[in-house]
């Protein structure tokens, strides 16, 4: 969700564009960016004080070099896969006249709501499949399939479709209309999708482990809490992190070059679609068969496992658990939005230091649960009246999350059109009465979308959640995780139902065609 | 009660002059027009004496008082002016009765509860609009909208009105309708105002004076008739009404001859070379030539807008070729069929333009 804000500066300025941030503004936005540098210098410090003998034991041994290994290639081949899969589904969805496309199109979003430890539960749950390297591919392809559709379809919906028109008066053929007009406009789109599956699966953590899978993530888990040994996990952790960090900074390199304006105003609204038997026929297989395998097959499964429980549904503890959730997950949210109204306010004002934000909200964007969770360890461990409370909790999940927030956040404010604001100015209020009167309440819609997204991510997030919650604490996630660990299926499946439900809300909003937030392909 | 006044004005964007060494003087109480092409800097004049762009070099004085001067700059929400941009730009989140109130609640405005309701009235009276006190902007028609912001720009008391084009989001019939009455308000309540427009026909009905403007200067500036009788030069004739160019010749005595001005002696050697401009409607078409003074021509085409007509006429050429085809205007039913003679006078001021003007 992060923006170019060069973009959204032309939006929101004129051009004289001076407009040099407020003091007050300056300061929230030093302590928000000091907010979210915290963890990452603590996690940096635990990192040093490791002993070099240690380090490069740990660094030059080849178990790292293979772990390191997996982890790339494992993002590698699952982007691959997902990239040919959701651009197939994608095109085909977009091009081919199959009967009941508006649903079709809402099914094969709903994956993005199944998180992969549930995948991977249910693919453990057949008891018949193994676990390993080829059954994580499949898991996580299967779970990240729909966000490449997502970025397909929205590249797709920014083509002109006066330009294909105008090309095939110019003699061009399907194939070639593809090649030279709507390859060449998708390209970015996909590639930078792709790459944040890559990130997806830099930082999965509970599929890999639940299928025993050796990528960085359960290393980092593994050594942490087997040895205790904070420094070499952080230490791995921070491998991790510039793995990350160089995929973010290549995704929104692609991306920012992706945007295509369109040469005029269509009046079609819909190009033709094929309509040939056969094509038909191989276009609905695809579907219903990815519909089948990523959706029927492991919503049925949980569904079955949940009535197939032998003891008593234990009413209480799926109230304490959900009910704690909603807390931990809410109290981020508001967290979130606090420190990325200040960040979005700065990114606005292109000064130097609104660049910084940018940059700051692009890293952390990239941050893997679990380095976040060994971080906030970090800082606890130096704070111990935060270490061990929902409150380092909260804090893990507001920056976790913060992308998304600041990502809504700019885009409403810098939507708040300038000549509303100018006339605020000349009717005699100044920035600050401005900012409270004009711009926040027509926002405000924007920044509470953002705040939900905040919140329903941080429900199902397993890895900080793990490491950071008080002793005795669950979350829906962790819940899962631990009875799915132990292969106890049945007693996880009420508390993925739930999950699943909840996480089905921002999947549908962002599947509808017509919300805003999926005009330029973000993934949520 | 305000007078305005802005002296060598300039505005850069980056490496752009927008506005370059700009003066202009209104006086208080005066409505204003100016008139110029897209693109000519209006906008950012206005925005200027708003204080929502930063000039680079200039004055501007409200009353003597400076606003803005080089390093000096007056920030917008202190200025106390009204500014109604091309939309109504309403607030859309609050209801019509608080647009209007707005900018009545703070600061050195701070008033009491009653005392705000009873101007918001008043205003809403004064547009005609205070049955919609409780509608929400998009519930209002344009016409009504604009109305509204220049309620809610008027309920401040400013200093100075400016309006940038605010009536050309209208259809054509409510135009004319909405800016001859928010024009008849502004005059009624003696604001000093400033309305930038590229409609001539709008500049010249309602303002007390206007500035021609043209790649960020003023070039001429005066009642709308001296402007329309009197321009400097061609490109200033043109943007007030058509116009009709005809080679001339002014001779050392100050007389000037052309093909509709002749005199005893025709075209000589001495003497300076230039240009007549002439309204059409000051070309006067005869059937005959009654006393020998007129000059044949031949209709050479005719363009009927319904109210009145534009005839093109073509000359046997004397000088050198003509830049701008003779036109007449005429009124009423046209008689005249392509290719007929007609007898042709100019009944108007000899508007002399030497060659070098022209040649700009």
């Amino acid at each position: 969700m992060i923006r170019s804000s060069e973009e959204l500066q032309r939006n929101s300025q004129q051009t004289d564009g001076n407009n040099p941030p407020s003091t007050l503004l300056l300061l929230a936005g030093v302590l928000a960016l000091v907010f979210i540098a915290l963890p990452i210098f603590y996690l940096f410090r635990l990192a040093i004080r490791s002993d070099g003998q240690t380090l490069s034991l740990l660094i030059f041994r080849a178990k790292t070099a293979e772990v390191i290994f997996t982890t790339i290639s494992l993002a590698t081949l699952v982007s691959l896969f997902a990239t040919v899969f959701g651009v197939m589904l994608a095109w085909t969805l977009h091009n081919v006249k199959i009967p009941y496309s508006n649903l079709f199109r809402a099914l094969v979003m709903i994956p993005i709501a199944i998180p992969s430890y549930i995948y991977a539960y249910c693919w453990l749950s057949l008891e018949t499949l193994p676990r390993g390297y080829f059954s994580a591919l499949i898991v996580l392809t299967l779970a990240t399939t729909p966000y490449i559709i997502l970025a397909t379809f929205s590249a797709f919906a920014r083509i002109d479709l006066a330009q294909l028109e105008i090309a095939q008066t110019l003699g061009n053929n399907p194939i070639q209309l593809f090649a030279r007009i709507i390859f060449p406009q998708i390209k970015n789109t996909v590639l930078a999708g792709s790459l944040l599956i890559v990130l997806y699966v830099f930082s999965d953590f509970g599929a890999v482990s639940l299928l025993g899978v050796d990528t960085l993530t359960r290393a980092i888990q593994n050594t942490y809490q087997g040895s205790y040994d904070r420094s070499s996990a952080a230490v791995l952790a921070i491998i991790l992190l510039l793995l990350s960090a160089v995929v973010i900074v290549r995704e929104n390199l692609w991306r920012n070059e992706s945007y295509q304006a369109k040469a005029s105003t269509s009046i079609t609204k819909a190009g033709k679609k094929y309509a040939e038997g056969k094509v038909r026929v191989l276009a609905l297989t695809l579907i219903v068969g990815y519909i089948l395998i990523a959706l029927v097959l492991p919503m049925s499964l949980l569904v079955q496992r949940f009535f197939a429980r032998e003891r008593e549904l234990d009413l209480y503890n799926i109230f304490n658990v959900t009910s704690s959730t909603i807390l931990v997950s809410a109290l981020g949210a508001v967290l979130a939005i606090a420190i990325a109204i200040p960040l979005a306010l700065l990114t606005l004002t292109g000064s130097r230091l609104g660049k910084i934000a940018e940059w700051g909200v692009l890293i952390v964007h990239a941050l893997p649960g679990i380095v976040m969770g060994l971080a906030l360890v970090a800082f606890g461990s130096k704070f111990p009246f935060i270490y061990q409370t929902l409150m380092l909790l909260a804090i893990a999940y507001s920056i976790l999350f913060l992308a998304r927030s600041v990502g809504f956040i700019s885009v409403s404010i810098s939507r708040v059109p300038m000549n509303l604001v100018e006339i605020s100015s000349t009717l005699g209020k100044n920035k600050r009465e401005t900012f409270f009167r004009v711009i926040l309440p027509l926002a405000l819609p924007g920044i509470l979308s953002g705040a939900l997204l905040v919140f329903l991510s941080a429900m199902r997030e397993l890895p900080a959640t793990l490491m950071l919650r008080p002793t005795g604490f669950e979350t829906l996630a962790t819940e899962i995780w631990s009875s799915a660990n132990i292969f106890r299926f049945s007693e996880a499946a009420p508390y993925a139902l739930l999950l699943v439900i909840f996480s089905a809300i921002p999947a549908f909003l962002i599947s509808r065609p017509d919300r805003r937030n999926s005009e330029r392909g973000e993934i949520s | 009660m305000t007078s305005l006044e802005i002296s060598e004005l300039s505005v850069n964007f980056g490496s752009t002059q927008v506005l370059n060494n700009l003066s202009i003087n209104v006086k208080s109480g005066d409505f204003a027009a100016i008139l110029g092409p897209s693109g000519c800097g209006k906008t950012t004049l206005l925005r200027a004496i708003a204080g929502l762009v930063t000039p680079n070099s200039g004055a501007i004085r409200f009353d003597q008082k400076l606003v803005s001067v080089s390093s000096l700059v007056l920030p917008a929400h202190k200025r106390n002016v009204g500014y109604l941009p091309q939309e109504a730009g309403l607030f859309p989140h609050f209801t019509v009765g608080e647009n209007v109130g707005f900018g009545l609640s703070i600061g050195n405005r701070k008033i009491k509860v009653s005392e705000r309701n009873e101007r918001i009235r008043e205003m809403l009276d004064l547009v005609g609009l205070s049955e919609l006190i409780d509608r929400k902007p998009h519930q209002l028609s344009g016409g009504q909208q604009t109305r509204v912001a220049l309620a809610r720009a008027l309920a401040i008391n400013p200093a100075i009105v400016l309006l940038d084009e605010p009536f050309s989001n209208l259809d054509y019939a409510l135009r004319v309708d909405v800016s001859e009455e928010v024009i008849a308000l502004l005059k009624k309540s003696k604001t000093t105002s400033l309305m930038v427009t590229h409609d001539r026909e709008e500049a010249l009905v309602s303002a007390d004076i206007i500035a021609l403007m043209s790649h960020g200067t003023i070039v001429q500036s005066g009642t709308p008739q001296s402007i329309y009788m009197g321009p400097r030069s061609a490109e200033i004739a043109q943007s007030t009404g058509d116009i009709v160019q005809i080679s001339a010749q002014r001779r050392p005595d100050g007389t000037v001859v052309s093909v509709l001005h002749p005199q005893p002696a025709q075209f000589d050697t001495r003497g300076e070379l230039g240009a007549l401009l002439i309204r059409p409607e000051e070309i006067r078409i005869h059937d005959t030539d009654k006393n020998g003074s007129y000059q044949r021509a031949t209709v050479s085409r005719v363009k009927y807008y319904g109210h009145d007509a534009m005839v093109e006429l073509s000359l046997p050429r004397v000088g050198p070729p003509e830049q701008t085809p003779l036109l007449a205007r005429v009124a009423g039913p046209v008689e005249y069929v392509v290719g007929e003679t007609v007898y042709i006078e100019h009944h108007g001021p000899i508007r002399w333009v030497s060659k070098k003007v022209t040649d700009q």
